[in-house]
């Protein structure tokens, strides 16, 4: 065996090196220095290789740790809050302006906006196809494209159709489910929170696109579960996650009054839809995720 | 400026929430669980939010998030005053060059947390940015607001404390005494 030889107290000194070297921060040629030792020295290697594995052992024990979901809702919570109420209090004051200049500029800007920008969305007519398809482009403007695919067939399908005034029986629901996607309804019944009811469940199309769409209501309230089989390309990891339930990331986004979270399943893209608060859809979202998420894994491709 | 552009939550909420299990995690890994990392966390993130304006998009988000979690940590120095503190000396790259006990095979995930809680909370905090989070030493010495000969260091002195600790840790449990019995046999 060639022993390359670093003279007296090769080991010392390649040992105060070992910190560094694991932390990758040495330079190429020290770098080098001490691979050439370590390959001939089973003692250093050995100590390199003790250092390393409390390094990794460590990595996974913190990390197997992860932020609560309430801490995430509550976080953006109160940021979404503080963005819609704090920019005068702080940043005009700490400008210098009196409070009085203050109160009159707010009182002026809000009269202006009002008058120039208070145009609520018209609900078009049922009958109305190409206005339904402005407003949902509409309504939809601000989302991420792969976002928009659940929020489209929720308005398309729940708010623009009619559904009858008393649920159809299971076993209707099951036939428009079809086999593959029956078992959805119990997995959905069982996560949702007491209260909503399945009102419709079928199978459907929205521009071109197919879906499995489950609809809920409750006190008045229409939440959809919308199921697409995912295109090419597509995916919802390029957004920040909302929160991760049992290991499944969820995204959620607002568009105007449509709350949108989605999560991915496979071959699936997952969305929960519903004009309900950003904290109700994405806990719902939340509650849903990890078993309708277990259930698409199983439907072949 | 009067009509500066306050920072937008979607914003803000792109480039800071993918860090929050980070934050998260190093901060309930130096005040322990139940002991405030979730009121921590969350005045971190509202800190970040109202300096938002101040950070320059395209740079180290997470290194930013990191330094306030720091900042914030020291307003929560009385939580910590109880904690040990061990004397930084200048003869840590003698101890660092000698060889550590060898570290036990069978240790689970708890014991290895329950050592690190045994390291002094400065030592901690390094080992934590470098060895879990993957910060270089620069990024770490800005973070902590120290200089990098300190950050090398409490490095060295905080994995060799870790190693000791687990090494006491497992012998308590029996766990290195069963693994040098198995070696001798």
């Amino acid at each position: 065996m060639n022993r390359v030889r670093f003279g007296e107290g090769a080991c010392e000194k390649i040992r105060k090196y070992l910190d560094s070297y694991i932390s990758n921060e040495l330079l190429i040629e020290t770098n080098h220095e001490v691979l050439r030792h370590i390959e001939n020295c089973p003692a250093c290697a050995g100590e390199l290789e003790a250092r390393t594995q409390l390094r990794t052992r460590l990595k996974t024990a913190v990390n197997a740790q992860s932020v609560p979901p309430e801490l995430q809702v509550r976080i953006r919570e109160k940021i979404r809050t503080d963005h819609s109420s704090s920019w005068f209090g702080a940043g005009w004051f700490a400008s210098g302006w009196s409070h009085g200049a203050v109160a009159m500029a707010a009182s002026l800007i809000i009269s202006v906006g009002v008058w120039l920008n208070y145009s609520p969305e018209k609900m078009p007519a049922l009958t109305d196809r190409p206005g339904q398809n402005v407003y949902i482009q509409k309504v939809s403007a601000t989302l991420a494209a792969v976002l928009k695919v659940g929020l489209g067939d929720h308005i398309h399908c729940s708010i623009f159709r009619k559904y009858p005034k008393d649920p159809p029986p299971v076993e209707k629901m099951e036939a428009d489910l079809g086999a593959s996607y029956k078992g959805l309804l119990p997995v959905v019944r069982a996560a949702v929170p007491d209260g909503y009811r399945v009102i419709m469940a079928h199978q459907c199309g929205y521009a071109g696109r197919h879906f499995i769409h489950l609809t809920l209501e409750k006190d008045g309230d229409l939440l959809s579960l919308v199921v697409a089989r995912r295109k090419d390309g597509e995916s919802l990891g390029a957004l920040p996650p909302a929160l991760e339930t049992s290991g499944v990331p969820v995204y959620q986004s607002a568009a105007t009054r449509y709350q949108v979270a989605g999560f991915e399943a496979g071959d699936f893209l997952a969305y929960v839809v519903s004009d309900l608060k950003s904290k109700a859809n994405l806990h719902i979202a939340a509650n849903l995720a990890p078993a309708v998420r277990e259930f698409l894994l199983k439907i072949p491709a | 400026m009067l009509f500066s552009r306050k920072p937008r939550a979607d914003e803000f909420e792109a480039a800071a929430l993918p860090h929050m299990n980070d934050i998260y995690r190093t901060a309930v890994r130096l005040l322990g669980a139940g002991s405030g990392a979730d009121d921590v966390v969350q005045d971190v993130y509202l800190q970040a939010w109202k300096s938002f304006s101040q950070f320059e998009l395209g740079t180290n988000c997470r290194a930013w998030l990191f330094k306030i979690l720091f900042h914030t940590l020291h307003h929560y120095r009385r939580k910590w005053l109880n904690i040990r503190m061990v004397k930084e000396s200048e003869d840590i790259l003698e101890q660092t060059a000698a060889g550590g006990p060898p570290l036990p095979e069978q240790i689970t995930d708890e014991e290895m947390l329950a050592a690190l809680t045994e390291v002094p909370q400065d030592f901690r905090a390094v080992v934590l940015l470098i060895d879990v989070e993957e910060f270089s030493y620069k990024e770490a010495a800005g973070i902590l607001n120290v200089p990098i000969g300190t950050v090398m260091s409490r490095l060295s002195r905080g994995r060799r404390l870790l190693r000791e600790k687990l090494v006491d840790l497992a012998q308590s449990y029996g766990i290195g005494r069963m693994h040098q019995e198995g070696k001798s046999a």
